[in-house]
């Protein structure tokens, strides 16, 4: 250690042995009193805003949680439910953001079987006119299908016969369900429902299969008139 | 010989949250943890207990009313009621025009006076307190930090934003202008 180190360790020992300056217990009670109204103040302070705050942070929150809420509960909503106007709003979002033929067709196809276990949900709590209106909305994606088969034909005729196939095979599948339905009720009105919706899906088909300037001939045939798919032929309505 | 209670570290969070959530109990708990070191460093600094007193109850009242400045600073609440003080201080020496810009060890050297002839041990506080009180604000920061409120060189070194190592260098130098100008009192 160089005679500097030593005298400046020196000094600092020195320095340390100094006796510390205390408050006089005076000093440090009015401290106290006044660092007390200072803190007191200052919560009363904040405790003026947080109510405003809390207030709009729980509206905020609120509404956040009653729209995730209302949104997750349309996703399974049925149409006698009060978010069912929700989930139709979401279905035409999702669609609006749907491109490509193929991604098109997957989507009505998707929303045609939704359409249908909402049918069957209605004629089960007896509400045939609800299962009518899903009946209608059914087929109508069914005919938005055939109209994207049929613009994809003109692009591409083998990819579009494809997608026709699809299609073929989904309106079979719902023509055996809405036969199996059909079977089941016995009330006039919905049996005559389900004849349209089979007639309608029938003649969606045929939309698909015909070139696109031979589309228009999509609307549904009067009491269940219309020809229907070749493999699914209409059973007589019970009485 | 140290009746400043606890160094300060960090294990004043508990009671900053309990604080936060207006708990008064707390506050007198941090109060009392600090104040007497505050007031011990402002003493230090300015020489006067007046001074002191008012200057340790404003960085206390600072200090506790405004903790939610505190959350964003990323130091520990100790430095950072430090900081206070010595802004205070800096306010202080401002408003009586008593900035001190120039160091000692820029200042001539007292040739004169031979530094091993310095008897420390027969040096009173007040020479060593009127000394210290003569050098830059740096190095009263460092030695009163260091020696007077006994924290360590990176507690030193939180408060005063620098390295450990720069800290080190700094109570060297701190140490050499001390011991120049007590030699320089000695002499004249």
């Amino acid at each position: 250690m160089t005679p500097e180190v030593e005298r400046l360790e020196r000094l600092a020992e020195r320095l340390r042995a100094v006796e510390p300056y205390m408050p006089p217990p005076g000093a440090k009670i009015r401290g106290w009193n006044l660092v007390l109204a200072a803190v007191e103040q200052s919560t009363r302070a904040r405790s003026r805003v947080h109510p405003v705050r809390r207030l709009v942070l729980a509206t905020v929150a609120a509404a956040a949680l009653l729209v995730v809420g209302a949104v997750a509960a349309s996703a399974d909503s049925l149409p006698d439910s009060v978010f069912y106007p929700l989930k139709g709003v979401l279905e035409n979002a999702r669609g609006a953001l749907t491109f490509g033929a193929s991604d098109q067709l997957a989507f009505h196809l998707e929303l045609a079987n939704t359409r249908m276990t909402e049918a069957q949900a209605m004629f089960a709590r007896h509400r045939v006119d609800l299962a009518d209106q899903a009946l209608s909305a059914l087929d109508d994606q069914l005919n938005d299908a055939a109209l994207v088969i049929q613009a994809e034909k003109e692009s591409d005729p083998a990819v579009g016969a494809a997608m026709e196939n699809r299609l073929r095979q989904a309106i079979s599948t719902h023509d055996a369900q809405l036969a199996g339905l059909q079977a089941q009720v016995t009330n006039p009105t919905a049996v005559n429902a389900i004849m349209q919706a089979r007639d309608r899906a029938a003649q969606a088909l045929q939309t698909a299969g015909k070139p696109a300037n031979g589309k228009g001939n999509s609307s549904p045939s009067p009491n269940g008139q219309g020809s229907g798919p070749a493999n699914s032929p209409h059973p007589t309505p019970k009485h | 010989m140290r009746p400043l209670g606890k160094a300060a570290s960090d294990d004043d969070r508990p009671l900053i949250e309990r604080v936060r959530k207006g708990d008064q109990d707390a506050v007198r708990a941090l109060y009392e943890r600090y104040f007497d070191r505050i007031y011990n460093y402002v003493y230090a600094r300015l020489g006067r207990a007046e001074d002191a007193e008012d200057l340790a109850i404003d960085t206390m009242t600072r200090s506790l009313t405004r903790l939610d400045l505190f959350q964003d600073q990323g130091v520990a609440f100790s430095s950072w009621v430090y900081r206070i003080a010595h802004n205070a201080t800096i306010d202080h020496y401002r408003r009586q025009g008593r900035v001190k810009l120039v160091s000692l060890e820029h200042a001539p050297a007292l040739q004169s006076a031979d530094p091993s002839e310095l008897a420390v041990e027969q040096l009173s506080n007040q020479d060593l307190h009127t000394a210290i009180r003569d050098l830059t604000d740096e190095q009263q920061q460092v030695l009163i930090l260091r020696f007077f409120q006994d924290l360590t060189a990176a507690q030193v070194a939180s408060i005063m934003g620098k390295t450990v190592g720069a800290v080190q260098a700094l109570q060297h130098r701190a140490l050499g202008s001390l011991e120049r100008a007590l030699q320089g009192r000695a002499v004249n």
